[in-house]
């Protein structure tokens, strides 16, 4: 902690704050106290459940005056006790980005949504047609004036959603997790906002962000853990605190995984930065590295063909084309990851798989047999879908009852969907946990009673649309072991998700898609060694791929990046020199 | 895919107060409830496509003819079940039955097309100063137009949970009624919790900008009565005096 400085300085302070959920049975915030200087730029990171949302909530008034419970303990905002205020009440000062942002947008065009907070506190028209016209240029969307907020993209709608809390002109802005439902290019674009924002007013930020390689350029790090803070620090003093990150359950920067595997000192701020001192440190790359790679790929034989799309088209009924010809073969056993922006047809091609939208033209055969006029109620049973959102299906009081769902609708006797029930929950993690209610459960159990109600089924092929979403480090990494056990038992996987990481470091073969086409199709190292295409499409390889990329090496996790290196004896080579700056 | 009505278009309809464009719709309502012959009806049907194409809605008309045709279908084929009268056709059959079931049908159609006129042509928002004005309070015309929102959401939850269900084996079109009625339970709580949350998350997004914040609301939108609304309700009442007419008198 830093000497003590007059209360003035920071605009926020919580001292011992105290919170227990109604309906909780431990408390989240456990005699919390932290602060937050004006001007700051503060990320948050914890699991799930260590209270990032709950110290938020407080921040506003949320809690206690939306959300119930028992809170103590005080809360200041420049200086004033807020406890008594509701949220509406700081709506001026402390302004709220959420993760939803449909639920956050509630007007019929981009100018009337920015309004719609300054109209509330009464300001005068005039100014708050300045407002709109000045905060739709900061996060630059003047030029969607006269677009509905539900025809934007997810990047843009986030931004709207950050110009509508900008327009109240707060003097702190809290984002709770902006950019979990974005594709890659809309995380960049709403940070690149927040950048710019910054450096145009004096604002203070406090971001959740579950994702620590996102938060490398901020002012400091607050780390909670059940309800208190574990640690905190400049992303420098992070960095070397790799190890506590770790036994608290959180994700280190992987950078500086990279940085200590490699005995390298420093503090590398991105993939340039980081090659740089890895080549100036004496590494190269192992002779030979580049050929063992891809002898590793090519021992890999995937099995007969399961699955053939032949110029699959789809349009909606209003007329969008969403697949314009998408061709590919999937293989029995294999592991692929179809990756693109929000809108790029991903979704609406794996919905073909399993008969839940029928083709507009073009054709799939599952083992040779077109699936044309296969019901989904048949098809369920060889490819199994799982959906984002494990809420759009839990329905059961029980978990076992949730899982045996699909078996019952096969028409099995009991004691054969108890036998598929009790495997599946086995498989997942979940086994015991059949008479638990499922809505109790955090969202990464939710996530896998939703893989186990596919999994009871018993489908060769497995599709899952983005299996990590809001995990946090933890679970997620639970959760890409579970898929990878049921690919070696043989079930053929494909994942749709925006974490490069987990595509990089769990899919065989990549598939890239723009437009509704697949614009590339190739094993994983090939895909990510191509980042200039990777970004072209408004993608990013993982930190670890960039800094192989430069290097030299098509690496695509860590351990193969450090195993491809070596002590050279003599000055180190240039590898890529046009890569490097 | 985009759920809501409003068309982002400049016409004279667009132009007109929202008060104006509610007393006409509200009007065409009252003729429609006038008469059970297909003939008159048939003129107001009419009338509200002429005062549809004067609001470049008719291109709306595309994404609901499903449920205009259905309901049409429904409606022809009940009321000549259950109406009877003096002229067989054939079968259980007669003229008196047909008409009216085609005048029902045309009836239904017209008021939702008047209606998909008014939505088509208005911004929630417009409704909502419209309402204000109309002295409705602020917070029951906005719990009007956040109801209005919420029905595209309801909508896209409810496909996404179907699909969902379907995807793990649930065929919506098997066994009888009773059967059918239970399958139904995997997509209706799923969709009501989904909806609760999102509920829950609006309330917290809506107060966190200054909704109900103890202040003299203001509006970025203007509207106002000029001449033209005067000119529409005129004409709009001139059609009523015809149709009143019609009803009454011929």
């Amino acid at each position: 902690m830093p000497a003590d400085r007059p209360k003035t300085t920071r605009v926020i302070r919580l001292e011992h704050v105290s919170f227990r959920y109604r309906a909780g049975r431990e408390p989240a915030l456990r005699d919390l106290t932290c602060h937050i200087r004006p001007g700051e730029l503060v990320g948050l990171l914890g699991r799930s459940g260590a209270g990032r949302s709950t110290l938020a909530a407080t921040l506003n008034g949320t809690i206690p005056h939306l959300v119930r419970g028992e809170l103590s303990g005080t809360i200041r905002l420049a200086g004033e006790d807020i406890r008594a205020k509701r949220p509406r009440d700081l709506a001026d000062r402390i302004g709220f980005v959420f993760q939803d942002f449909e639920a956050q947008l509630f007007s019929t065009n981009v100018p009337l949504e920015v309004a719609f907070g300054p109209e509330n506190l009464g300001v005068e028209r005039t100014e708050i047609a300045r407002r709109v016209e000045r905060c739709l240029e900061v996060v630059r969307l003047s030029r969607l004036v006269h677009k509905s907020p539900a025809a934007l993209s997810g990047g843009q709608k986030q931004r709207l959603a950050l110009a509508s809390v900008l327009a109240l002109e707060p003097k702190v802005l809290v984002l709770d997790e902006p950019t979990s439902d974005l594709d890659p290019a809309g995380r960049g674009e709403l940070l690149a906002a927040i950048r710019a924002l910054r450096a145009e007013r004096d604002l203070t930020v406090l971001m959740i962000d579950p994702e620590i390689d996102e938060l490398g350029w901020v002012d400091r790090l607050l780390v909670l853990d059940q309800g208190h803070l574990a640690l905190e620090g400049t992303p420098a003093e992070v960095w070397d605190r790799s190890a506590a990150l770790d036994s608290l359950g959180l994700k280190p920067f992987t950078l500086a995984k990279l940085a200590t595997a490699l005995d390298c000192p420093g503090h590398w701020p991105d993939a340039d930065a980081a090659a740089r001192a890895i080549l100036a440190a004496g590494w190269c790359v192992a002779p030979g590295t580049v050929e063992r790679l891809q002898a590793g790929d090519a021992a890999r034989r995937p099995g007969e063909v399961l699955l053939e799309v032949e110029d699959l088209r789809h349009r909606y009924p209003d007329g969008t084309e969403a697949l314009g010809g998408v061709s590919l073969t999937v293989r029995q056993g294999e592991f692929l990851a179809i990756l693109g922006q929000n809108g790029s047809g991903k979704t609406t091609l794996v919905k073909h798989l399993n008969g839940i939208l029928t083709p507009t033209g073009g054709d799939i055969r599952l083992r040779g047999r077109s699936l044309r006029g296969e019901p989904p109620a048949v098809l369920s049973r060889q490819v199994g879908l799982v959906f984002q959102n494990p809420d759009h299906q839990i329905f059961a009081e029980r978990v076992w009852d949730e899982v045996a769902f699909g078996p019952r609708l096969q028409g099995l006797t009991e004691a054969e969907v108890g036998r598929c029930v009790d495997e599946a929950l086995e498989a997942v993690g979940l086994a015991g946990m059949g008479d638990v209610d499922p809505f109790i459960l955090t969202k990464g159990s939710r996530q896998r009673v939703a893989v186990a109600s596919t999994l009871a089924t018993k489908p060769g092929v497995i599709i899952l649309d983005e299996p990590t979403t809001g995990l946090d480090h933890q679970e997620l990494q639970g959760m890409m072991a579970l898929i990878r056990r049921l690919n070696e038992a043989g079930h053929t996987i494909i994942i749709i998700t925006h974490a490069m990481d987990i595509a990089a470091g769990h899919a065989r073969r990549i598939i890239l898609m723009e437009g509704g086409r697949i614009v590339r199709d190739g094993s994983t190292r090939a895909v990510f060694a191509d980042e200039e295409r990777i970004r072209s499409l408004g993608l990013m390889p993982p930190p670890i791929v960039q800094v192989g990329n430069r290097l030299g090496v098509p690496a695509v996790t860590l351990d193969e990046l450090v195993a491809s290196l070596c002590r050279s004896t003599t000055p180190p080579l240039p590898h890529s020199p046009g890569s490097l700056p | 895919m985009n759920l809501f009505l409003y068309l982002d278009r400049d016409s004279p309809v667009h132009r007109l107060d929202p008060r104006t464009k509610l007393f006409l719709m509200l009007g065409s309502f009252g003729i429609a409830v006038l008469f059970t012959a297909p003939g008159p009806l048939l003129g107001l049907l009419g009338v509200v496509l002429g005062y549809a194409a004067l609001g470049r809605a008719l291109g709306n008309l595309r994404r609901i003819w499903v449920l205009l045709l259905s309901i049409a279908l429904v409606s022809v084929a009940s009321w000549s079940l259950f109406v009877r009268g003096a002229t067989p056709l054939f079968w259980r059959l007669t003229w008196e039955g047909l008409t009216f079931g085609v005048g029902s049908a045309i009836k239904i159609d017209s008021m939702i097309i008047s209606g998909l006129v008014f939505l088509s042509t208005t911004k929630i928002e417009e409704i909502v100063l419209g309402l204000i004005r109309l002295r409705v309070p602020y917070q029951a015309a906005f719990a009007f137009s956040l109801g209005i929102r919420m029905v595209p959401t309801i909508i896209g939850t409810a496909v996404t949970v179907t699909e969902a269900q379907r995807s793990r084996g649930l065929d919506l079109e098997r066994g009888g009624l009773l059967a059918r009625a239970r399958t139904y339970i995997p997509l209706l709580v799923p969709i009501f919790l989904h909806t609760l949350r999102n509920t829950d998350q609006l309330a917290k997004a809506l107060e966190s900008r200054g909704f109900g914040a103890q202040h003299e609301r203001t509006s970025l939108l203007e509207i106002g009565l000029h001449a033209r609304d005067a000119v529409a309700l005129v004409a709009g009442g001139l059609v009523l005096a015809l149709f009143v007419l019609w009803r009454f008198w011929l």
